[in-house]
Formats: structure tokens, sequence, C-alpha cells
């Protein structure tokens, strides 16, 4: 065991001089690893934004179906029956004349001209309607063409699907997001196998660097694990170092630009989620991890290829 | 000690290094095997680290049959053999002392122990003193000695030592020399290769002869023709 940790805390030893020995190739690495992690994490999170915004946009996207008076009740719970049959449907409300009364009140009630004015009228002229919310909004046309069927025209005084500029809006997040996703999967990929290939080389330049104390090593009877931990550690500390960096970076991101839009409705949940205790922590790991995976993958390679512990 | 039984190694491009090879050396012999450049010595040392593997016939080290050695218990034999080369392979960028605990390190020595051994060893080669010389500042005596240093640090049973003298004058070449009788001395088996015919002749050690990849002569208190 005590020889085990000795064994430990000289290869890890050995790894952190090798770091520090080849600074610019170090700073190399280290810099394409960051731009990379940084491009994923950045890409997570706007992913993240434009679905929640999306979400929040989506909650003011109502079918509204005002209702004639004359409406009969028993064909008012027909419709509803009708429209909650539809699995994109999430909720029908009813709301009654004196209940539209009431939220206009609410609503303008620091209007008192408009609410007078109203009165003036003597009679409540709200018609009573039945808000619908979807749960896909890619349904939003075929739900609202329900209560345009013949049967309801008896009920139906008018139908209002959405807010045309909230429907742009979400049109443009969605599309936004999709272009996101595909932009930042095509470029973590690309600035992922340049890392690996940085590293690979940076990795390779160590070996070929201490290849005779690599051949001494092997002959006086080091363990593959001893003559290859050096250069695992090596790896991980670019892993480690762009990890904390690159999350350093995001993090910023998210409270210099996410204060100034937090206050904005479809934003304020997902400011509040990433700036939480438990989702930085998570970031840092992630990336952090994400970053040492890398490197060990990258260095492992390279040891494969130029270490040639097969032929001990 | 050490049995090799009608070894043969052949190469694909440069033929046949060896043809059918027998040898026993017993423990704490001190064996001298000479022949011209190209005869096989090089070959059958390393085989007898095994660094490379024989085409065919068997080879007994210590008690370990390298037929059924597995690759991940090599490093375990490689500890049980020291082995010092013609050109050192020192490490420039150390010091004495670090180039020979660097050996001590590898197989997981803690620091205390290895602060313990290092000056026995050091004092068996003759260089108290040199601890913190790197070898750059020494001469090539006193590098190969470093060298053997390095080798016997670990107590090995066997000692390799491939033309340890070739780049060394006549003096530094003894001094040498006399550092492996006194670690023979201690119990450890000693196999040397050399070209030089007075150490050979002056030694009176067994030694074989290799030619062509064949033992031609194989005698006590040997000489070199």
């Amino acid at each position: 065991m005590g020889r085990r940790l000795t064994g430990l805390r000289r290869v890890t030893v050995s790894g952190m001089k090798n770091f520090f020995r080849n600074s610019w190739l170090t700073v190399a690495a280290t810099a394409v690893m960051v731009v990379s992690l940084t491009i994923i994490a950045s890409a997570v999170v706007l992913n993240v934004t434009a679905k929640n915004a999306i979400s929040e946009l989506s909650k003011n996207l109502q079918i509204s179906i005002y209702l004639k008076d004359s409406a009969s009740q028993n064909m008012i719970n027909q419709l509803t029956q009708d429209l909650k049959s539809n699995k994109a449907v999430a909720s029908v409300t009813f709301v009654s004349k004196s209940d539209a009364q009431k939220q206009f009140d609410q609503t303008f009630q620091s209007d008192p001209t408009l609410v007078a004015g109203l009165q003036i009228l003597g009679t409540n002229t709200l018609p009573a309607s039945l808000e619908v919310s979807l749960t896909d909004l890619g349904q939003i046309n075929q739900v609202g063409a329900v209560p345009n069927e013949a049967k309801y025209s008896g009920i139906v005084d008018s139908v209002t699907i959405g807010k045309t500029d909230v429907k742009k809006t979400i049109a443009r997040a969605a599309s936004a997001q999709h272009f996101i996703t595909v932009a930042s999967v095509v470029m973590a990929i690309i600035f992922g196998l340049v890392s690996m290939l940085i590293i690979f080389n940076t990795i390779r330049m160590a070996i070929f660097t201490r290849a005779d104390e690599i051949k001494i090593m092997k002959l006086i009877g080091a363990t593959p694990t001893f003559i290859r931990g050096p250069f695992l550690v090596e790896a991980s500390m670019y892993g480690l170092i762009a990890g904390l960096i690159s999350s350093g970076i995001v993090l910023a991101g998210i409270f210099s630009l996410g204060e100034k839009i937090s206050n904005q409705a479809e934003f304020t949940k997902t400011y509040h989620y990433f700036t939480s205790a438990k989702i930085i922590a998570a970031m840092i790991i992630g990336l952090i991890v994400v970053g040492i995976v890398v490197g060990v993958f990258s260095s492992l390679l390279a040891m494969k290829k130029h270490l040639r512990l097969k032929t001990w | 000690m050490i049995l090799l039984d009608r070894v043969t190694k052949n190469y694909n491009k440069r033929g046949t290094a060896l043809k059918s090879i027998s040898l026993h050396v017993e423990p704490k012999e001190f064996v001298i095997i000479v022949g011209p450049s190209g005869a096989g010595k090089s070959t059958l040392l390393k085989l007898l680290t095994r660094e490379e593997k024989p085409t065919s016939g068997k080879i007994i080290v210590g008690g370990i049959d390298y037929e059924t050695l597995k690759d991940r218990k090599i490093p375990l034999l490689r500890r049980k053999i020291g082995v010092v080369f013609q050109d050192f392979k020192l490490l420039a960028n150390k010091n004495v002392y670090e180039n020979v605990s660097f050996a001590l390190e590898v197989v997981g020595m803690g620091n205390k122990e290895i602060a313990r051994t290092i000056p026995k060893v050091l004092d068996i080669v003759g260089l108290t003193g040199k601890e913190l010389s790197y070898p750059s500042e020494l001469s090539g005596g006193e590098r190969q000695r470093v060298a053997i240093a390095r080798a016997i640090a670990r107590q090995p049973k066997i000692l390799i030592a491939d033309e340890p003298t070739g780049n060394l004058d006549a003096d530094h070449a003894w001094d040498v020399i006399r550092v492996l009788e006194k670690i023979n001395k201690y119990g450890t088996t000693v196999i040397l290769t050399t070209h030089n015919q007075e150490i050979v002749n002056k030694l009176k050690r067994r030694v074989i002869t290799i030619r062509d990849g064949q033992v031609v002569s194989d005698k006590a208190g040997g000489k070199y023709k």
C-alpha cells in the first residue's frame, strides 16, 4: 500500500513536471481545449435558454373561442370534450361572461374611463369563451379548426388563434435553436478533433523527448503503469485547467449577459436555473470531466502509437 | 542461474544471429563473452533481458522460464537483472544521486530507504562525494561507475555488462572491471562482454567465445586470442 502511494505520488509529480516543462506546447494545447469546451458549454446554455424561452412564450399562445350568448351548455360541453380529445391540447378553461367582466375590470382598472364607458352600456357585452392552451404548437391550426366546424356554428361567435407577433417570435426562436444545435455540434466536433490532435502531438513530443528515460525505465523494471502514468497525468492537467478556464468564461458570460435580460419573462427562469449553485458546480465538474476524458483519450492514442510498450 | 538450451534467434532481414546455443552459468560466476562484432553477443544479452524473444530453444534465468513468462511479469524479471551499457545511458539532466535514485523510484522504493541505499552503492563503485555532480562533469570511467551503481542499487542477482569498457581508456577500464569483480565477490553473477584482450587475459575467468552465432569455445581461466 505504502509503495503504491509512493508510486502514485511520483507518477503525479513527474506528470506535472512534464506539463510545465514545455510551456509553449502546453499553452497551445490548453488554449485549443478551452475553445472547444467553451463552444460545447455555450451550445448547451444557448440550447436550454432557447428551449425555455420557447416554452415560456408558448404559454401566451392560446386559442380563444368566443361563444354566442345563446350557446347551450350541452353544446359547450361537447365542444370542450372534442377539443380535449386532441393530444396537443393541454387544457380547456371556460370563462363565463361575468368572469370575462372581472378580468376586463382588473386589466383596465388603471383606465377608469374605459371601465366607465362600458358601464354606460348597462349590460355586460363581453362574451363567454373557452381558452385552449396547447402542448404542441405544431397542432395549433388543426385544433383551431375544431370550433369552426359546421356543427358548432350555432354557439361559436369567433375564434382567435394566438397573437401573430408571438407566433413569429416563437418561430424565430425555434429556428435559432435549430441553428445553434447544428452549428455547435459541427464546431464542437471540429474543435474537439483539433484539440485531440494537438494533445496527441504534445504527448508524442513528450515521448520522443523522454525516449532515453523510457528505454532505461523499461530495462530497469518499471511497470507499464509507471511509464504511462506521467503522460496520463500531463494530459489530465490539460483537461483540468481547460475545464476550469472555460467554465469561468461561460459563467462570466451567463452572469454579465444574463443579468441584462433576466428581467424579461422568457429568460428569468433560465437565468435563475444557470446561476444556481447546483448547476454552476455541475457545469464546472462536467467541463473538467469532458476535458480530462478528451486529454486522456488523446494521450492513450499517442502512447499506443509511440510508446511501444508491447515490445517490452 | 542461467540456462540456455539450443537457443536460436533468426531475424527476418539480417538472417540468423544465434544458432542453437547452449550455455549454463552457475550462481556467483563471472563469465566473459568474447567474439568479433556481429558474432551474436548483443543478441545473446538481449535474449537474457527479454528485449528479444528466441526463435526456438529454452531460456531459464533465476528459475524463470521465459517461455511461460507473461509480458506483465517482465518488469519483475528485469528487477532481478542489472544492465550496464557501453554508452552508459545516464540521464543528462539528473545528477549522480538522482540517476541512481531514479532506478530505485521506478521499483517503488521509499525515499528513506533510497537515502540509506545510495551512499552504500556509491561507496562500492568509489563515487562517494560525487553525489551532486552531473554526468557531463564526470570522466568516462566515473560515468560508467554511476551506471554500475544504478544497475546494482536494486541488488540484482545478475549483472549484465555489455562492453562497459568499450569507450574508456585503459586506466578507467580497469577501474570499472575492479568494481565488477568486487560486485561478483559480494555474490552477484556477472556476465561481461568485451573486445579488450588484455582485460580478458588478465582476469583469468571463464571465457565463452562466440563466432557466427555459435559457441566455439568455453573455457575456465580462458584467454582471448
